[in-house]
């Protein structure tokens, strides 16, 4: 895990850890360093004095050729363990005296050397001349190993590993805890922060724990929780107030709904009885009375009854459409092919076939209510012919396409088309973009085609060119794959 | 004097008198005399012989150029007691008892360091006596005498030489 990832109580600890770590490590190098030098020093340092005794003590030896008291003499350094070996020197670099005494005299050197001390494999060498007053009466060689040093070595090694593990030890302890001061309001603050986007309880307050930038920094975190706590508040209540609103609105207009359709509903109902009066009065003056009615007489009779039926017709469609916003839908698989099919030889039933080619792509099948479908065919295939009737030849094109999950069929003739300026028109409750006389129609058709579509959750739309045909579309649920 | 030439058992080998020259000379380092026997800083130590000299001229060799504390070194040949008037170490080359006794005699009071190798010679009252031993060159000391002659020996060189009394040797 890289540092940045670690939590904050390791990562404190391991800074602190880390630093005191280097700190000790470098002072115990130094004052390790420093022992190992000054030891080295006060090493050569004794071993020098320790010679100049010898020397001193080996004057008359050598002034006086007695070997067996110089012997004695270098003797002497039994006392002092670390001296492998000493030798004397007379004047004319030959050697007069050893010890140990039962070492080759191969072991010394063969002449001395310059005076002064070396370190040499390991073994400290020193070099002191004899003097007797100013007379140079020869040399003390002087061979000591490095164990002292190396003991001391060891012992300070041992001393600063000892220092440095208690030293990490006491850091990582006392780390442990004081590391809590700066991560306890930090973790705080950071599980008060996990409780608010978990919950969204922004009811909850991180406890302060001191007066430095952490202490300001929970109290910043509790203020803003303040802030968002308000304005939480005040969403909520105007959510609901909206909501609220959004309610009765909703309920006023079903209600305004429901009374439009159940007015529209009677109205044309109602209207039925005293058109059916006018109707049926109207056929008995022409059947009983005709013989006395003239010519203008039965032309009024006529017109009277073409609009008697004329408006039969149009509250028929009325009807029909108010019964829409009441009727449920059944949605079940409708066999377009087939469906198409019964539509379009019923008209050419009526039709003179000569003059009409429809042709028929195979179309899939959708869901649907097959009745409501049914007379959705039959407005847009009606509207097709009776838009094309002063072409010479009626052509239509009946097909579908998939679209964006859904299946969108069409009608396509080459009539008289409509302008697209009006189109938002062209779906209204008796609206026509033509004239009554130029074609028939209560211009219900269209409205009755957008609602049912409407209650299938589908699109209807069109597209046309003024005199150049015009093309409904539609859009409807495929059927659910499973029941193929 | 000649005559008594045939008391001497056998004439030293060179590198004996060589030997015995340079402890001549060396026994100026590690004896002190009064102050008195140096008028001053440059005045000389001097080592005369009282007799043959049995040293040719190893002991010249020896004390060419040398100086004890700043007092240059001389050599003095005496041929009788009387020639000395000042002198700090005396080889005495007599081994004849009366002779002797008669040196003695009149060095006594003296801060003079005799030095001999007649077998008698601490007997009778010397200080330091030259012996042979497996073939080494050693020396015996009186020291009694030599510190009642207010000289001061270094232990360093007594811790050589064969400690004696006047009576016991």
């Amino acid at each position: 895990m890289k540092l940045r990832d670690v939590p904050i109580q390791r990562k404190l600890m391991s800074v602190i850890l880390y630093t005191s770590g280097a700190v000790l490590l470098l002072t115990c190098t130094a004052f390790f360093a420093y022992e190992v030098l000054t030891f080295r020093q006060n090493t050569t340092n004794q071993l020098s004095t320790l010679g100049k005794i010898i020397a001193t003590n080996s004057t008359a030896a050598l002034a006086f050729d007695a070997p067996d008291d110089a012997n004695e003499v270098l003797a002497a350094l039994k006392a002092e363990p670390h001296i492998v070996a000493a030798g004397l020197y007379d004047e004319k670099g030959k050697l007069f005296a050893q010890y140990p005494a039962n070492i080759p005299v191969t072991d010394f050197p063969t002449n001395p050397q310059k005076d002064g001390s070396d370190v040499e494999h390991s073994y400290l060498i020193d070099f002191q001349p004899v003097m007797q007053e100013n007379r140079h009466l020869g040399t003390l060689y002087l061979k000591s190993d490095m164990n002292a040093m190396y003991e001391r070595l060891r012992l300070y090694s041992g001393i600063v590993i000892l220092v440095i593990i208690v030293s990490l030890l006491l850091a990582y302890l006392l780390s442990r805890r004081l590391q809590k001061r700066i991560s306890k309001p930090i973790l705080a603050l950071a599980e008060i922060a996990k409780a608010v986007s978990d919950r969204n309880d922004y009811s909850v307050r991180a406890t302060k724990l001191g007066e430095d930038e952490l202490g300001l920094l929970t109290d910043a975190f509790n203020r803003m929780l303040t802030q968002i706590q308000e304005q939480n508040l005040e969403i909520i209540t105007l959510n609901q107030n909206l909501e609220h609103k959004i309610l009765e609105r909703t309920n006023e207009l079903e209600t305004a709904n429901k009374e439009l359709e159940s007015f529209s509903y009677s109205v044309s109902h109602d209207l039925r009885a005293p058109l059916r009066a006018i109707d049926g009065y109207t056929k008995i003056l022409e059947e009983d009375q005709l013989r006395n009615v003239d010519d203008e007489g039965k032309r009024m009779i006529g017109a009277i009854l073409k609009n008697t039926k004329k408006m039969g017709d149009l509250i028929d469609d009325l009807l029909a459409f108010a019964r829409l916003g009441k009727k449920e839908i059944n949605g079940l698989d409708i066999n377009m092919n087939s469906l198409v099919k019964t539509v379009v030889d019923d008209f050419l039933l009526v039709e003179t076939e000569e003059k009409i080619n429809i042709s028929i792509q195979d179309l899939p099948p959708a869901q649907g209510d097959q009745a409501l479908v049914k007379q959705v065919w039959i407005n847009l295939i009606s509207n097709a012919i009776k838009y094309s009737k002063k072409e010479s030849k009626i052509s239509i094109e009946i097909g579908s396409y998939p679209k964006e999950n859904k299946i969108v069929y069409y009608v396509k003739d080459n009539g008289v088309g409509f302008d697209m300026r009006y189109y938002n028109k062209l779906f209204g409750v008796f609206q026509r973009l033509h004239s009554q006389e130029e074609f028939e129609g209560t211009g219900v058709g269209l409205a009755i085609i957008n609602r049912i579509i409407q209650k299938h959750y589908g699109e209807v739309w069109a597209e046309s060119v003024l005199n150049e045909g015009a093309t409904f579309y539609f859009s409807l649920e495929p059927i659910q794959k499973e029941d193929l | 004097m000649v005559g008594d030439a045939g008391l001497w058992a056998q004439q030293p080998s060179s590198r004996e008198s060589q030997v015995k020259a340079v402890f001549l000379f060396n026994f100026t380092q590690f004896i002190e005399w009064p102050a008195k026997t140096f008028p001053d800083a440059e005045s000389p130590l001097i080592i005369g012989i009282l007799g043959d000299d049995p040293f040719g001229n190893y002991l010249e060799q020896a004390t060419t150029n040398e100086k004890i504390n700043s007092h240059p070194l001389i050599i003095q040949h005496y041929k009788t007691v009387d020639e000395i008037k000042k002198c700090h170490i005396l080889f005495v080359n007599i081994s004849n008892k009366e002779q002797l006794d008669l040196v003695f005699k009149s060095l006594e009071g003296k801060s003079i360091l005799t030095v001999g190798d007649s077998r008698n010679f601490i007997r009778q009252g010397g200080m330091i006596r030259f012996f042979t031993d497996n073939d080494k060159i050693k020396f015996q000391i009186n020291v009694e005498v030599a510190k009642a002659a207010g000289l001061t020996i270094s232990s360093k060189l007594l811790r050589l030489a064969e400690i004696v009394t006047s009576k016991n040797n």
